[in-house]
C-alpha cells in the first residue's frame, strides 16, 4: 500500500479491507469510497504504554487510523510530501513531520540521549529535536512533510555527510551522527559565518535535507 | 536547492544559507559583503547590505533558502542587476557592487540601490516560485509589476510607468498602478508571486 505522489504537496494512499493506515489528524484532503477515519487516542502503535512514553517524550502529535476501501489523499500545511519507501530498514524522524505512515511499520520513540550521552540531547537540542524522536522500522511507506524539496543525499562508510541542524529532516539507515563545530574566534567577536552547528551524518544509508532552514 | 562542486576554489554565499555538505568545507564570513572597504561602506549607506560568507573547500556544498526557487545566471562580461535579498550565491571570480536605481527602484519597494554582479562566471538567484526569462527586444518594451520583478541582464533603460486614473485616486483601482517598463535589450526575470511594495498598494 505504497503512497503515490499526486504532485510535490499531495500524496494519494490506497486503503483495502483490513489494512491500516496513520496519519496525522486532519490531514485528509479528500478521498473516495468507503473510509472511516478514527482518531488513534494511543497516538500510533504499540499500545498503552507506547502512548505514555509519548506523551512523556512530547512526541505525541495527534494521528488518526485510516480503515476501509478507498482512495485517500494527505496533505499538510502547503509543505512538500517526501515518500520514503521502507524494506526492512529503519527512518528516523520527528513525529510532528510524519504526514502518514502504513500500520505495517513498527512506530516507537527513541531517546537521543542513547546516542551519544549528553552530547546526543545537546545535538537534539541544537537541531530542534527536542530529546526524542520517532523511529519506524519494518516494510511499508511513510510520508514526511518539508519545508521545501527533498534532497536525498547517500552516506557511505567514509563519506560523512554534514548537515544543518535546521535544514535536516531525517535519515535512514545504519547512521550514527554526532553535532560538529566550527567555533572559533570569530564566532566569539560575532563575526561568525551561521555555519557554527552542523550535523555530520557517518555510516550507511541517506539523509533527507530540505530546502529551507525553517521549522514545520 | 543549489548544488556547487567545489576543487579548492572558493564562492560567496548568503550567510547561513548552507543545508549540506560533503567532504572537507570552510566558511568564513566577509566583513561588509566582500570587495573590501569601499564596496562595504557603499553597501552600509546604500541599504543594500548583504552579509555574505566565503565557502572554500573539497567535495559539494548544498544550498538553499527559505524553500525558494534557484535560477542559474551565467555571466560572460555582462553585468547582473538584483536585489541583495535575491542574491544566493556567486562565484569568487564575480564582482559585486551597488548601483543607484533613482526613483523607480523606491515605488517598486527596492529601494533606492540595487546590486549589480560584474564578471564571468555563474550566479544563483532565488525567486519565489519558479522565475520566468522574458527577452526584451528593440521593438519590444516589456512591463512588469514591480512586486513580481527578481533581476535583469543586458543593456535596459528602466523606467516607471503608471496607470493610475482618477478611479485610483478614489480606492477603485486595478491593484495594477504602477509598472516596471524595460527598453533596449536584454532579459528579465520575474516570478509568479508579488512581494508588497508602495506601488503594489496603490
Amino acid at each position: 500500500m505504497a503512497f503515490t505522489r499526486i504532485n510535490g504537496k499531495m500524496v494519494e494512499a490506497l486503503v483495502a479491507p483490513g489494512q491500516q493506515l496513520f496519519s496525522q489528524r486532519g490531514a485528509m484532503l479528500a478521498y473516495t469510497g468507503d473510509v472511516r477515519f478514527t482518531p488513534s487516542i494511543t497516538g500510533g502503535q504499540g499500545g498503552v504504554m507506547s502512548m505514555i512514553g509519548r506523551r512523556v517524550a512530547n512526541e505525541d502529535t495527534p494521528l488518526m487510523t485510516v480503515e476501509g476501501e478507498g482512495r485517500v489523499m494527505f496533505g499538510h500545511g502547503g509543505h512538500h510530501v517526501h515518500v520514503v519507501d521502507l524494506t526492512g530498514d529503519t527512518l528516523f524522524v520527528e513525529s510532528d513531520r510524519l504526514l502518514a505512515f502504513d500500520g505495517t511499520l513498527r512506530q516507537s520513540t527513541v531517546f537521543l540521549g542513547s546516542q551519544g550521552g549528553v552530547m546526543g540531547m545537546v545535538r537534539g537540542q541544537v537541531s530542534g529535536q527536542g530529546l526524542f524522536t520517532t523511529r519506524l522500522e519494518g516494510h511499508g511507506s511513510a510520508a514526511v512533510l518539508a519545508h521545501g524539496g527533498v534532497l536525498e543525499l547517500p552516506i557511505t562508510p567514509g563519506q560523512p555527510v554534514h548537515v544543518d541542524p535546521q535544514a535536516y529532516v531525517g535519515h535512514r539507515g545504519e547512521v550514527r551522527n554526532k553535532l560538529s563545530t566550527a567555533i572559533g574566534w570569530r564566532e566569539m567577536i560575532g563575526r561568525g559565518s551561521g555555519e557554527a552547528f552542523q550535523l555530520e551524518l557517518s555510516g550507511q544509508g541517506t539523509v533527507y535535507v530540505q530546502a529551507s532552514e525553517e521549522k514545520l | 536547492m543549489l548544488a556547487v562542486e567545489l576543487a579548492g576554489d572558493a564562492v560567496k554565499a548568503r550567510h547561513g544559507s548552507m543545508v549540506a555538505y560533503t567532504g572537507q568545507m570552510t566558511f568564513k564570513k566577509l566583513t561588509g559583503g566582500g570587495d573590501g572597504l569601499r564596496g562595504m561602506v557603499a553597501r552600509r549607506l546604500t541599504g543594500e547590505k548583504m552579509t555574505v560568507m566565503e565557502v572554500k573547500g573539497q567535495g559539494t556544498c548544498y544550498f538553499a533558502d527559505q524553500a525558494t526557487e534557484i535560477n542559474l545566471v551565467r555571466l560572460d562580461g555582462r553585468a547582473l542587476y538584483v536585489e541583495a535579498d535575491n542574491l544566493l550565491c556567486t562565484e569568487a571570480s564575480l564582482h559585486t557592487g551597488t548601483s543607484f536605481t533613482g526613483l523607480n527602484g523606491m515605488s517598486s519597494g527596492n529601494g533606492l540601490f540595487t546590486t549589480k554582479v560584474e564578471g564571468h562566471g555563474w550566479a544563483a538567484v532565488t525567486s519565489n516560485g519558479p522565475a520566468v526569462v522574458l527577452r526584451v527586444g528593440k521593438d519590444m518594451p516589456l512591463r512588469v509589476d514591480p512586486g513580481a520583478y527578481v533581476a535583469h541582464t543586458g543593456d535596459l533603460h528602466r523606467s516607471l510607468k503608471s496607470g493610475a486614473g482618477w478611479t485610483t485616486v478614489i480606492g477603485e483601482g486595478g491593484g495594477e498602478a504602477v509598472q516596471i517598463e524595460f527598453t533596449g535589450e536584454g532579459l528579465v526575470y520575474v516570478q509568479p508571486s508579488e512581494k508588497t511594495t508602495l506601488g503594489g498598494d496603490v
